[in-house]
């Protein structure tokens, strides 16, 4: 306990000592953990806007009104046997006029409308959810050609370019992201190496004298370790401080670009505080103590 | 107490700096170590301190055999030798009690036990009157009577003292040695590492002459044959 108290004491004299270093230090880490949290949030950005876009993805075939329930079910039968089809859901004409009449309660001039032609004026149809979305093209192209006299019409809003391009978008931005996050998390253990070389330096007498007096290794390198935590510590503090408020000014901006989806990418953080700045920690504290035990066993000779 | 047999050292520009040494030092013995510059001493106690390892032979400090010591035991072995050395190897920044009481922070003491050792052995030195005094404050000599004290904190059975005389005046020298035989009347082994001549002369304690690595002399009541 009294050893703990010195060896920390010790480590907060080497931080004071090296201000300037210790302020380098930190800056470099900083780099490092917000690189990594942006490319979190452009990721989650990215995820967002896939599943919207996936959302998006109808297939549907319209049949004709008068067409008997045991038709349908056997063409149901037969789309849901295709190896592309995960599922096929039948929306009766009852169905549709209830979806229908749901989707805009709120507009009293559609429902007025439709009372208006006094017969329910919808066609039962077929919703086709493609097993993969990727081959969602080829599932259309089959249905294309698909014929079956209960068809009456088809439709099929193909998004699979745009899915295609967010899914290139994302992948170049993870690409360049991991390159950059590669380059921090080298620029730091490089520089915490350093911090600590000079630290050690700054302090060769001290350590000459502690080794001459029997101080025990642990001694001499544990203050060392003490810094890198304290560095990892304060780096992922400012980073929670800086990243919180900065998240919560592009929430306003993200919820009215996907508007009508559920993105909220700072309840993302807030739910999975631990997991993402809890490992990010680990990972930049890990860096430090590697870098500073090299520094210490290369310099300090313990 | 210390046991050196056929003991070789070899540096890594193949600088053979101890060839064959033998040397036996019994508890409570004086022994002067002299030689001119070269000739191993330095070596000597760098060997007896685990901050170098021979190539041959066997160190044997009381019952570690040094030859064999674990990096790990080096900081226990340091606690029972106590070093002192030419340049006094004191933290500018601490006064001369901080200094005497950083040895035992380092090494683990108690708070009750460095407020009771150290004003101690800064009595023995005496310097309790200048304990709170920085080592610019103070002379040469009673900056190396603070390293004399540092040393003492752990109650050390071996004084090695490299040179300790090296960076004093005449007055200041004679003063440090007759401290160092009253160390030695307590009881603990102390070996002088020096070329002076004088002081050598003056104790009449135990020689040992070195010269290009080895033992040339050994003398119970020796002098300075150099």
């Amino acid at each position: 306990m009294l050893s703990l108290y010195r060896i920390i004491k010790f480590s907060f004299q080497d931080i004071a000592r090296n201000a300037w270093l210790s302020i380098v230090t930190v800056t470099i880490l900083l780099l490092a953990l917000f690189s990594i949290n942006t490319l979190v949030t452009v990721r989650l950005i990215s995820d967002s806007a896939i599943g919207a876009v996936k959302e998006k993805i109808n297939i549907s075939l319209f049949l004709k009104p008068e067409t008997p329930e045991s038709e349908i079910m056997a063409l149901k039968a037969k789309l849901a046997s295709s190896d592309k089809v995960r599922d096929v859901v039948y929306i009766s004409r009852q169905n549709a006029l209830e979806d229908f009449r749901k989707k805009y309660e709120n507009n009293q001039e559609v429902l007025a409308a439709l009372k208006e032609l006094g017969r329910n004026p919808l066609s039962p149809s077929l919703t086709i959810i493609p097993k993969n979305f990727d081959e969602s093209s080829l599932l259309i192209n089959e249905l294309r050609v698909l014929d079956n006299p209960i068809i009456e019409s088809r439709d099929f809003s193909d998004n699979t370019v745009i899915l295609n391009k967010i899914n290139s978008i994302t992948k170049r931005v993870n690409e360049v992201g991991l390159f950059i996050i590669a380059i921090f998390i080298l620029t730091s253990l490089l520089v915490v190496y350093n911090s600590i070389r000079v630290a050690i330096y700054t302090h060769r007498q001290e350590i000459e004298i502690m080794r001459l007096v029997g101080a025990s290794n642990a001694f001499i390198y544990m203050p060392y370790l003490v810094s890198a935590l304290v560095y990892s510590l304060v780096s992922i503090l400012i980073v929670i401080a800086v990243f919180y408020p900065l998240l919560s000014l592009l929430q306003p901006y993200l919820e009215v670009f996907f508007t009508g989806y559920s993105v909220n990418i700072l309840s993302y953080f807030v739910d999975n505080f631990f997991a993402v700045f809890g490992v990010q920690f680990l990972i930049i504290l890990l860096v430090n103590c590697l870098a500073s035990l090299f520094a210490v066993r290369r310099y300090a000779k313990v | 107490m210390i046991n050196l047999r056929n003991v070789s050292k070899t540096y890594i520009n193949r600088v053979k700096v101890l060839k064959g040494v033998d040397l036996s030092v019994k508890p409570g013995e004086f022994v002067s170590i002299v030689g001119q510059s070269g000739a191993g001493k330095t070596t000597l106690v760098r060997l007896l301190i685990g901050e170098e390892r021979a190539d041959e032979g066997q160190v044997m400090v009381g019952d570690w055999d040094i030859t064999r010591i674990s990096r790990r035991e080096v900081p226990y072995l340091r606690r029972q030798i106590g070093v002192i050395f030419q340049d006094f190897k004191l933290l500018p920044k601490k006064t001369l009690e901080e200094n005497v009481s950083f040895a035992l922070q380092v090494s683990g003491g108690s708070p009750q036990k460095i407020k009771k050792v150290v004003p101690s052995v800064l009595k023995i030195v005496g310097l309790d009157d200048k304990k709170k005094r920085y080592p610019n404050e103070v002379s040469g000599g009673e900056q190396q009577r603070a390293a004399i004290a540092r040393a003492l904190v752990h109650q050390p059975k071996i004084l090695l003292a490299d040179e300790p005389t090296g960076n004093l005046d005449a007055i200041n020298a004679n003063e440090i040695i007759d401290l160092l035989l009253r160390i030695n009347k307590f009881g603990t082994t102390v070996i002088l590492v020096t070329h002076n001549k004088e002081i050598v002369n003056r104790l009449g304690k135990r020689v040992v002459t070195m010269e290009q690595g080895r033992i040339i002399s050994d003398q119970e009541h020796g002098k300075y044959l150099l």
